[in-house]
C-alpha cells in the first residue's frame, strides 16, 4: 500500500504542541502544578468524550480522573514521534472509556495508549507532521466527508466500542460490508485531514 | 488462529478501531510481533483514528473533580521537591484527644507541649508541599466520605448533592488552602460525634477561615454547630456558626485573628446561634499546621 497523500503545508509543532510537552516534562517531574495546568487545558475534552462513550456522567468522572492519574504515574510513556500531547491524553481518556463501558461484556482489549504500540503503527508518515495542526474543526469537517453509513460504522466502534460483527449485527449489514465501510472511511478521512480532493464515495461499488 | 501478511491487511481497519474478535485481534498481534515485513497500512488508517476524539464538543466536567484528581495524584506520589511525606500527624488529634467531658465542663485537648512536640514533627514549609499535604489531607477525606455517600447514591438521589456540595466546599477550603502562609487542618471524629464527621479546613494569611463538612447530623429547631478556635491553654473563642441540611454536609466561611500552628479548630452542636463558651461535647476536631 503505497502512500501517494500529497501533504499540504507542513509546519512544525505547534506553540501549543510546545507548551503541552514543557507541561508533561514538568509533571513527569512530579509537579502537582503541572498536573492542574494540563487539566485545566483539557479537562472539558476529555469529559465530553468520556461522557460521549459511557453515557454516564458518574462514570465519565471516573474515567477522566483514571485517565489524568494514569498521565501523572507514566509521563514517561508519552513517546515524541507520535503525535502531540493532546493526542496521547484523549487517546488514554478514550482506552479508559471503552474499557469502562465494555468490562459489563467480554471484547477485545484495545491497544493500551500508554505502552508502546506494535512498530509497524509507528512507521515513517507524513501523519505526525499534518496532525500537529489538526482541530476540531478540520475532524468535523473531515467526517462530514464520508457517506452516512461510513461515519456511522467508524463512530459505532470509536465511540460506541462495537465491534465489527456487533455493528454488522445491530446495523443488519453483511459483516463484509461494515469493514470494508470503517476501512474506506477511515481512507476518507485521512483524505480530508490531508487535504487532498476527496474521492468519489465508493459506498455504491460495496457489496 | 492464524493470519497471513495480506490478512492483517484486510483486518487493519477493524485492528486499529479496536473492532476486531478477540481472537482475530490476538492473531493481528500475534503476526505483527513475529513480522519483518512493514505494514504500512497499520499506520495510514491508525493514524487518524485518536483524532476522531477531537470531533466531540467540549463538555464542562463538574468543578469538583479538578480537586479530586489533585488529591489522588498527590496521595499516590509527593511532589518531587517536597521532602519525605509525613502526613500522619495530620490524624493525631483524634486519636489523641481524651473524650470531651459532660456539657460545660472545661473541654479536654492536647496540652501545648503536646501540639508543639506535633508542630515539630511537621514537614518543612515548601509551597509546593502545602499543596501536596492540603491534597493528601482531601483524598483521605474525600475518600472516606465518597465510600460512605457512594453506597447510598444507588437508593437516595439527594446523596448525589451532599457528595458535590462537600467536594464544592473541598474546593473552597484547597483555594485558601494554597496561598503563602496558609495553613490547613484535618478535622475528625471525636468519640463523642455519633458519625464520622470529618472534613478539611484551611485559614489564609488574611485570617479567613474555611471549614468544608461531611457526615454532619442535620440541625433541627435553633440548633447550630458552632465553630472554635483554641490556642495553647486559653478558652476556645467561637468563630460562628452555621446550619446543616439533611445532606449533612456543611461548609463555613469565618475569620479569625488566631490561626496559627498548632492552634485547634473544633466544632460543636449549640442549641441555638452566639454561644461564647461550648455547651456540648466537641464533635469534630483538627489542628492547624502552617504550610507556606
Amino acid at each position: 500500500m503505497t502512500d501517494q497523500a500529497t501533504p499540504g503545508p507542513l509546519r512544525v509543532a505547534s506553540p501549543v504542541d510546545d507548551a503541552d510537552r514543557r507541561i508533561l516534562a514538568e509533571l513527569g517531574a512530579g509537579r502537582l502544578e503541572a498536573l492542574e495546568a494540563l487539566y485545566d487545558r483539557y479537562r472539558a475534552m476529555a469529559f465530553a468524550i468520556a461522557l460521549r462513550i459511557t453515557a454516564d456522567a458518574t462514570l465519565a468522572e471516573d474515567v477522566v480522573q483514571d485517565a489524568f492519574l494514569g498521565v501523572w504515574r507514566h509521563a514517561d510513556r508519552y513517546v515524541e514521534g507520535r503525535g502531540s500531547v493532546k493526542t496521547w491524553l484523549l487517546s488514554i481518556v478514550h482506552h479508559r472509556a471503552i474499557d469502562a463501558v465494555r468490562r459489563r461484556r467480554p471484547a477485545v482489549e484495545l491497544p493500551d495508549p500508554e505502552l508502546p504500540p506494535p512498530p509497524q503503527l509507528i512507521a515513517a508518515d507524513v501523519w505526525p507532521e499534518v496532525a500537529g495542526r489538526l482541530d476540531a474543526v478540520a475532524v468535523q469537517a473531515a467526517l462530514a466527508t464520508l457517506s452516512t453509513v461510513q461515519r456511522e460504522a467508524i463512530e459505532l466502534a470509536y465511540f460506541g466500542g462495537l465491534s465489527q460483527t456487533e455493528i454488522a449485527e445491530r446495523t443488519a449489514t453483511p459483516l463484509g460490508t461494515v469493514k470494508s465501510r470503517m476501512r474506506l472511511g477511515l481512507l476518507g478521512l485521512r483524505r480530508a485531514l490531508v487535504g487532498e480532493a476527496p474521492e468519489p464515495m465508493a459506498e455504491a461499488g460495496e457489496p | 488462529m492464524n493470519v497471513t501478511h495480506d490478512d492483517v491487511r484486510d483486518l487493519a481497519a477493524g485492528f486499529v478501531l479496536g473492532a476486531l474478535t478477540p481472537e482475530e485481534e490476538a492473531a493481528v498481534r500475534d503476526h505483527l510481533a513475529n513480522c519483518a515485513e512493514p505494514h504500512p497500512e497499520l499506520a495510514e488508517l491508525g493514524g487518524v483514528v485518536p483524532h476522531l476524539a477531537e470531533s466531540v464538543a467540549p463538555v464542562e466536567p463538574p468543578v469538583a473533580l479538578r480537586a479530586r484528581i489533585l488529591a489522588a495524584a498527590a496521595a499516590e506520589r509527593p511532589p518531587a521537591s517536597a521532602p519525605a511525606p509525613a502526613p500522619a500527624p495530620a490524624t493525631e488529634p483524634a486519636a489523641a484527644l481524651p473524650v470531651a467531658g459532660p456539657a460545660a465542663a472545661p473541654m479536654p485537648f492536647p496540652t501545648a507541649d503536646e501540639r508543639s512536640a506535633r508542630a515539630a514533627a511537621r514537614p518543612s514549609r515548601l509551597a509546593t508541599w502545602a499543596m501536596g499535604i492540603a491534597a493528601v489531607l482531601a483524598i483521605a477525606v474525600l475518600g472516606a466520605g465518597n465510600l460512605q455517600l457512594q453506597g447510598r447514591l444507588s437508593d437516595v438521589e439527594g446523596n448525589l448533592a451532599a457528595a458535590t456540595a462537600y467536594q464544592e466546599g473541598v474546593a473552597r477550603v484547597l483555594a485558601v488552602a494554597t496561598q503563602d502562609d496558609a495553613q490547613v487542618a484535618i478535622l475528625t471524629a471525636t468519640p463523642d460525634a455519633p458519625t464520622a464527621a470529618a472534613g478539611l479546613a484551611a485559614a489564609g494569611p488574611d485570617g479567613t477561615v474555611v471549614i468544608s463538612m461531611h457526615d454532619l447530623v442535620p440541625t433541627t429547631g435553633t440548633q447550630v454547630y458552632e465553630a472554635w478556635v483554641i490556642v495553647g491553654e486559653a478558652a476556645p473563642v467561637p468563630l460562628g456558626g452555621f446550619r446543616v441540611g439533611a445532606a449533612g454536609t456543611g461548609v463555613f466561611n469565618g475569620s479569625t485573628a488566631l490561626a496559627g500552628p498548632g492552634a485547634l479548630l473544633a466544632l460543636t452542636l449549640e442549641p441555638g446561634p452566639g454561644a461564647t463558651a461550648p455547651t456540648a461535647p466537641v464533635l469534630t476536631v483538627g489542628a492547624l499546621s502552617e504550610s507556606g
